[in-house]
């Protein structure tokens, strides 16, 4: 086999910015935390959103009946997942497995938008306009929705 | 009549399959990392030794896949760990691979932001596994 230059590097230890209200966090929980402390440790323009973010975000799937509360608390930077639906989300995504990594897909565009005119977002509006994808809370929390998904986004 | 399961014949369909298809080699442009696939050895189910899949995948293109201890798996840029009959449930399209990671029934080490990138490549890789003719050691030995 050839050898590889470019490896995938675990990071330098630093302080959690995740962390997990349950003694057993789910595979999902985990799997949602782990990606957004990636995500955010790798990309400045993340952690802007990510540091400034208070909002209570609800994600239940759909076709696995399992969700997770995600409790971003601001100051500077702490989120904590929750197993579960937790009471007083700002905004609650239900939609099935594979809905949930497309929004984890979408681009995002000019001024931090989230592009919905290329093939994936073309996919989340339609699931959205058909009710395969549910946001309640939508309306009065586009901006926060929008943060969300810029720190949610691996693109 | 199929190939044995995790055997060096399962190992060379697999990897026709997934140079067959389109569909991968679009959704795996920019891939350039090894994925290791441990399968947890089942003695109940006739699978008595763990075994690892080592794939050498580059750009869309499966360079080699080949079968070998679990340990060389392991040390895969990215790891998805299962039992057997986990397995076998993807492989049978009893199980979606991503459910399966996302209730932790498939244990997945790795950057996960990378692996999220390519979530259509990884379906699509395991709707090559569906497409094999196998014959599983739990279903022949009675």
């Amino acid at each position: 086999m050839a050898r590889r230059h470019d490896k995938v590097k675990a990071p330098p230890q630093q302080p959690d910015l995740v962390d997990y209200a349950d003694n057993e966090p789910s595979a999902f929980a985990s799997m949602l935390g782990g990606l957004i402390e990636a995500n955010v440790r790798s990309r400045p323009e993340k952690k802007r959103d990510f540091d400034s973010l208070v909002a209570r975000v609800g994600i239940w799937v759909t076709d696995i009946d399992e969700g997770v509360t995600l409790d971003f608390k601001g100051q500077g930077g702490k989120l904590t997942v929750h197993n579960g639906l937790k009471p007083r989300r700002t905004i609650t995504i239900r939609a099935d497995a594979e809905t949930v990594m497309s929004l984890s897909n979408l681009k995002i565009g000019l001024m931090g938008m989230p592009v919905y005119y290329d093939e994936v977002g073309r996919g989340v509006a339609a699931k959205l306009l058909r009710g395969k994808l549910k946001i309640d809370g939508l309306l009065p929390n586009i901006v926060t929705l929008n943060s969300v998904t810029r720190i949610f986004s691996v693109q | 009549m199929g190939v044995k399961a995790f055997s060096d014949e399962w190992a060379s369909d697999f990897k026709d399959e997934v140079n067959k298809s389109g569909a991968y080699k679009s959704a795996a442009k920019g891939w350039k990392w090894t994925v290791g696939l441990v399968v947890e050895a089942e003695p109940d189910k006739h699978f008595p030794e763990a075994k690892g899949i080592v794939m050498d995948l580059f750009d869309g293109e499966a360079r080699d896949i080949k079968v070998g201890p679990a340990s060389d798996a392991q040390k895969c840029d990215f790891v998805i760990t299962a039992p057997y009959s986990r397995w076998k449930e993807v492989a049978t399209k009893q199980l979606d691979a991503t459910k399966g990671m996302l209730q932790g029934k498939l244990k997945l080490k790795g950057d996960l932001p990378t692996i999220v990138r390519y979530t259509k490549a990884s379906q699509e890789m395991t709707e090559c596994t569906t497409r094999i003719a196998v014959e599983w050691p739990d279903d022949t030995i009675r």
